[in-house]
């Protein structure tokens, strides 16, 4: 038996920022939620020097992808291209996963479009807060060289705007943290905004420690929640996700029912796999705030994997009528539809959604049609569709995949074996390619690159039953050489 | 013999003093050691059980879970912090924070900075804290944080500390914090009192503690040894440093022994009482730590040894059975090269006093024929016999020492002046001097040329420190020519304030600036004889009325010091040197049995310097903020570039790469720079705060009992709030 994939797509949205703005009108225009954004760079992940443990106990660090606890296991939900459950919601970070050397870590950027930054202090700030990089036609604003810093710092509320520009406007972290440091100490380290300031810019150079050290400071003076965000945020760096989640339920004792904190926890805990905890904090969220488009969202890919897309239907008709309106969502209701036997709505909704689909969300979307062609038993279209999917996303690895098994089908083997190379090539974390080809090279009779495949499946999903009945077969065939 | 029961190498080097064992998950201990490049080792045996069935196998490298801290390691310990949770913590300090983490949740407990560095760590209860603390010795400071990270115990010390441990000092029930230091001192501190101060001969390396009130201890100069509250049970000296000390009992007779592990990879087990080793294993190279620990999860405890190379024994504890012979030598092979060596010993002395019985015969039958005068300062005459080769000596020789203060002159330096002579014609061949803390290694041995020996000897002593030194002197007296010496054995006592010689009433000198006034109910006349004893003066000292006026000069060179004492019981000390003055009041307080005493203190150089100092450090921060801001962007920009440069290889693109490289190369030779000036930034801050710690520590000495403490608290809240004004009236006043 060979497997197929299937998947569903994400929902992307950005929550809006919820800071009050009163600063003046350039920053104004760069401004991004700071919390919220953030964007682990290559550099970071590999060259990661701030995570305690380089093993940890299962369930207690980020970095460990697919050791699932609870939900469904990987058969049935299957992995970003990263090798992380699939997420019900899109954001940064969701494609987090730590690849094991530099080449891996290059090379995935291209191929799964997730435009991650070189580093996090360098490019996604640059790209989001973009004003560093436009010229303005009459020179810089301030010329930030010529600043003499220690005059402004001591006049408080001049001091908070001129950082924020020198901030989020010219990105110039240094400056604005010795701005911070002299301005902190020119209110006697009374003023808690000022130290919440000083962690940014700790935060952005890397320097977590001290950005924790300063954050727990303000949270003496003032409980904000937007400090709490932030610590935790500290802490998901460190690698620390259960101290993350003690800090959030700190800032939850403070201020019930604070949605934002509630989806740190459902979101440190989707991280962590543990996809029931994930929920359950998801489903509070909504308790709190029922237009919560990432809880609903996260909520109904949960029951679509969990075989439920009747109320995974419930949920995503629930974001149509809040007014989403995108090829995510339609493509979603399209898969569900068709799960939930709702035929007549199913190759309407793929419609709509191909109408609204830019090109990398159509391959996506040609992806998912070929699963209803896979259930209507319609081999041709099926196989058209996977097509397409690659002639809109040639890195689409689970469509090589299963390419693979259609011709496998149709007997061609030699193309096949291209299929399923080239799918594991792609990514390696998947264990379907690995098995397929391990399969097919078993039948063929190349038992050595049978055993190697096996072995890699087995390694990206130990649970896999089939993989370890075929590994056990060709140990028990090798011994008995 | 004992043997091993499990042996196993981790394939990690392992830092000296760096070992701890703790059970994070509350049930299986866990073998914990720093290792090179800034990172921890747990290992961690126990982890597999749960997923695969059967025995607990030792080997394997995957055993051991690396944690990275990213800075040297300064010191590990672990315990339980929390008292409602049976699962150990993981302290780990390093030269400027300590992290607490809980192993088991991969998250931290708490992280503080701490400018004065850890070098030891210890976990435990301490006083009347009714929670565990986390006690860290730094440089001349330390303190304890409890479960939240708040440190609820603050104090200072005389210097860098480097070994801690908690036992019950004076058998009240709580627990006595024991800190060893650099200036050679045991300090005992209930809480914040020091309510013992113990002086050895090195910097305490290592500190233990064993059964009751006894603890042991090893110095870097090579001793170990136990003591039992303010007494030393035996100490031994070997060539070889000891690495590491722990109490275990090891042959099961219910009394823990001092186990040492050695720079040589010795191991030894030596009984508590007498330091006779019982026990004995080697490891191939140096040994890094020894701990006990369930490590089989089978009930008992193991004492458990672990090399600098990551070598690993566990020895359970002797059966019954075995008990007095854990061995490997023969009992009976020992007793005869015992008796043997007794019988060479007696035939010696038997053959000694044959010589001397033959020479009586020939002095006898000299007097006989009435040849010579014969005397009791002469006993012998003058024979064919060659009385001097034979080392008799007449029987009335005596041997003469006195202790005076030499001033100085321009050739020597000043000193105490140790005469030793005889009171005939014998000459004083060889001295040998026993001192602890005064001689390099703790003993002197003078032996002139043949040529210059003559019937006295001056030896110059210079003691480091004001401590009362008892002298035990041997003296080798015989002729010039003789071969056999006759040994004199005696003891003499240095006063405590030996290097100070005392001025006469009418000399002309400055009177120093630093002064201490305080007042005492005691008797005029106490004083007199508490400075008769502490001196070193030529003739006692008489009591003349009740006024007192005395005034000493240093010898090593740190001014006159000025003791005045009115009617009224004011005594005022004139020294421009803190030290000393807290030095006299402690001893002083110490004799007339005072249990509180307050002191206003005035020491204008001292105040100035610690001014300056404050500055310093304000400096310091605010440059070391500035520079690691730096570095981090630089670092940054670093990690960008290697990005930058691997993608432009793997894509085949030589040029840029390796014009990518050379930028790097360029960025990374900064960074070392800037690192380079960061560390000697960091050094000097070090040496700032410490000497800040000093001078609060002697303000503390400077008073006495419940004063002392009041007022190292009070110059702590000072530090914390930034407060310069109120810690220099502290520092005078001695109140807040």
């Amino acid at each position: 038996m060979y497997r197929y994939m299937y998947t569903t797509l994400g929902e992307k949205s950005i929550r809006s920022g919820h800071m009050e703005f009163e600063d003046p009108a350039l920053t104004y225009q760069v401004y991004v939620d700071e919390v919220d954004v953030d964007e682990e760079g290559i550099a970071e992940m590999v060259m990661d020097d701030n995570v305690i443990a380089q093993v940890s106990r299962p369930g207690t660090s980020l970095r460990q992808p697919g050791v699932a606890q609870g939900g469904p296991s990987q058969g049935v939900r299957p992995m970003s291209q990263s090798g992380r459950p699939v997420t019900g919601f899109v954001r940064p970070g969701t494609q987090s996963g730590r690849p094991g050397t530099m080449e891996q870590a290059i090379r995935t950027p291209r191929t799964a479009h997730t435009a991650r930054p070189v580093t996090s202090a360098s490019g996604r700030f640059v790209r989001l807060g973009t004003a560093s990089m436009l010229s303005t036609p009459d020179g810089p604003f301030i010329n930030l060289a010529r600043l003499n810093l220690s005059k402004y710092a001591g006049r408080g509320n001049l001091a908070k705007a001129l950082f924020e520009y020198i901030f989020h406007h010219e990105n110039d972290v240094r400056n604005a943290l010795d701005l911070a440091a002299l301005a902190t100490e020119a209110c006697q380290f009374k003023d808690w905004w000022w130290k919440v300031q000083l962690a940014k810019c700790y935060y952005r150079l890397g320097m977590y420690r001290d950005a924790e050290k300063q954050l727990k400071s303000a949270l003496q003076q003032q409980e904000m929640v937007d400090t709490f965000l932030y610590l935790c945020k500290v802490y998901v760096r460190m690698d620390q996700p259960l101290t993350a989640i003690d800090v959030y339920k700190q800032g939850l004792a403070k201020f019930p029912g604070e949605t934002t904190l509630l989806t740190g926890i459902a979101r440190i805990y989707e991280g962590l796999s543990d996809m029931d905890m994930a929920v359950k904090f998801y489903k509070d969220v909504l308790h709190f705030d029922n237009m919560h488009v990432e809880g609903i969202a996260c909520i109904a890919t949960h029951h679509f994997y969990t075989d439920q897309p009747e109320v995974a239907l419930k949920f995503y008709r629930r974001l149509l009528q809040m007014g989403v309106y995108n090829a995510e969502l339609f493509n979603n209701l399209g898969l569900c539809c068709f799960y939930a036997q709702q035929y007549d709505m199913t190759l309407n909704c793929f419609e709509r959604a191909l109408s609204l689909a830019d090109e990398q969300t159509a391959s996506e979307i040609w992806y998912n049609i070929s699963h209803v062609a896979l259930g209507i038993g319609d081999m041709n279209l099926a196989y058209q569709c996977y097509r397409l999917t690659l002639a809109n996303n040639n890195d689409h690895a689970e469509a090589y995949n299963n390419l693979g098994v259609l011709e496998l089908r149709k007997g061609n083997a030699d193309m096949a074996r291209a299929f399923f190379q080239a799918a594991f090539i792609l990514s390696p974390h998947l264990y379907e390619p690995h098995y397929n080809w391990g399969a097919l090279a078993d039948q063929v009779g190349d038992l050595q690159s049978s055993y190697n495949s096996v072995k890699r499946a087995v390694e990206a999903f130990p649970k896999h039953t089939d993989s370890n009945d075929l590994l056990k077969q060709l140990k028990i065939h090798f011994a008995l050489l | 013999m004992l043997v091993p029961i499990f042996n196993l190498k981790l394939n990690h080097k392992v830092n000296p003093h760096m070992v701890t064992v703790g059970r994070y998950d509350g049930i299986h201990s866990s073998l914990t050691c720093a290792t090179t490049a800034g990172k921890v080792f747990i290992h961690n045996p126990h982890s597999k059980k749960f997923s695969q069935e059967g025995p607990v196998s030792f080997a394997s490298d995957s055993d051991v879970n690396l944690l990275s801290i990213n800075q040297q390691v300064a010191a590990l310990g672990a315990g339980r912090l929390d008292v409602n949770s049976d699962k150990d913590v993981l302290a780990v300090g390093t030269q400027t924070n300590l992290m607490v983490y809980d192993v088991n949740n991969n998250s931290d407990i708490f992280y503080r900075e701490t400018p004065d560095g850890s070098n030891s760590i210890t976990i435990g209860r301490l006083g009347s804290y009714d929670q565990p603390l986390v006690i860290i010795g730094g440089n001349c400071s330390l303190q304890g944080y409890d479960m939240e990270g708040l440190d609820s115990f603050w104090t200072v010390t005389g210097d860098n500390v480097c070994s801690l441990a908690l036992l019950d000092f004076n058998n009240d029930g709580q627990n006595e914090l024991i800190v060893g230091s650099e200036d050679y001192d045991i300090r005992v501190f209930k809480e914040d009192e020091i309510i013992a101060e113990l002086t050895e001969t090195d910097t305490i390396t290592c500190l233990c503690e064993m059964q009751d009130t006894k603890f042991g201890y090893a110095l870097a100069n090579g001793t170990v040894g136990v003591y039992d509250r303010n007494a030393r049970y035996w100490r031994i000296k070997s060539k070889n440093q000891p690495m590491t000390i722990h109490g275990f009992d090891l042959d099961s007779d219910g009394v823990l022994e001092l186990i040492t592990g050695w720079s040589n990879g010795k191991v030894d087990a030596r009984s508590d009482r007498t330091g006779e080793v019982i026990f004995k294993d080697n490891f191939t190279c140096a040994v890094a730590g020894i701990v006990q620990s369930d490590y089989r999860h089978d009930g008992t405890e193991q004492l458990i040894c672990v090399s600098t190379e990551g070598e690993v024994r566990g020895y359970n504890p002797a059966t019954k059975d075995m008990a007095g012979n854990l061995m490997d030598t023969n009992f009976e092979q020992d007793t005869v090269r015992e008796v043997s060596q007794r019988i060479q010993n007696l035939k010696m002395e038997l053959k000694n006093y044959d010589q001397n019985t033959k020479a009586g015969s020939v002095a006898a039958a000299a007097k006989i024929s009435g040849g010579g005068s014969f005397s009791a300062e002469r006993p012998f005459p003058p024979g064919e016999f060659d009385k001097a080769r034979m080392g008799v000596i007449p029987a009335a020789t005596q041997l003469q020492t006195t202790l005076t203060v030499y001033p100085g002159d321009p050739e020597t330096s000043p000193h105490i002046e140790l005469f030793i002579g005889t009171t005939n014609e014998t000459a004083v061949r060889v001295v040998m001097i026993f001192a602890e803390g005064i001689f390099e290694g703790e003993s002197h041995v003078v032996h002139p040329q043949q040529s210059k020996v003559s019937t006295i000897m001056k030896i110059p002593i210079i003691p480091p420190k004001d401590v009362t030194v008892d002298l035990h002197i041997k003296a080798l007296i015989g002729y010039k020519t003789s071969s056999q010496f006759h040994v004199f054995e005696l003891t003499r006592q240095l006063p405590k304030f030996s290097m100070y010689q005392l001025l006469p009433p009418q000399a002309e000198v400055q009177e120093p600036g630093g002064h201490c006034t305080f007042q005492i109910n005691d008797r005029i006349s106490r004083v007199v004889l508490w400075i008769n004893q502490s001196f070193l003066l030529q003739e006692d000292l008489a009591c003349e009325g009740q006024q007192l006026s005395i005034a000493f000069l240093s010898l090593r060179g740190s001014g006159p010091l000025f003791i005045k004492i009115e009617q009224s019981g004011q005594v005022m000390i004139r020294t421009d040197d803190m030290d000393l003055a807290a030095e006299i009041i402690q001893s002083l307080s110490n004799f007339l049995n005072m249990e509180d005493l307050q002191v206003i203190a005035d020491f204008p150089e001292d105040m100035e310097k610690l001014r300056q100092i404050l500055v310093k450090v304000d400096e310091f921060h605010s440059v070391r903020q500035k520079l690691t801001a730096e570095m981090a962007d630089h670092s940054n920009l670093i990690r960008n570039m290697v990005v930058r440069a691997e993608d432009a290889r793997i894509m085949g693109d030589m040029k840029n790469m390796r014009k990518g490289y050379m930028e790097l190369f360029n960025l990374n030779r900064d960074l070392i720079n800037g690192y380079k000036i960061r560390c000697s930034n960091h050094q000097e801050l070090l040496n700032c705060l410490k000497q800040v710690n000093q001078v609060i520590q002697k303000a503390g000495k400077l008073r006495v009992g419940k004063y002392k403490t009041q007022v190292i608290s009070a110059c702590r809240v000072a530090i914390k709030n930034n407060n310069v004004n109120s810690l220099f009236k502290i520092i005078k006043s001695g109140a807040s």
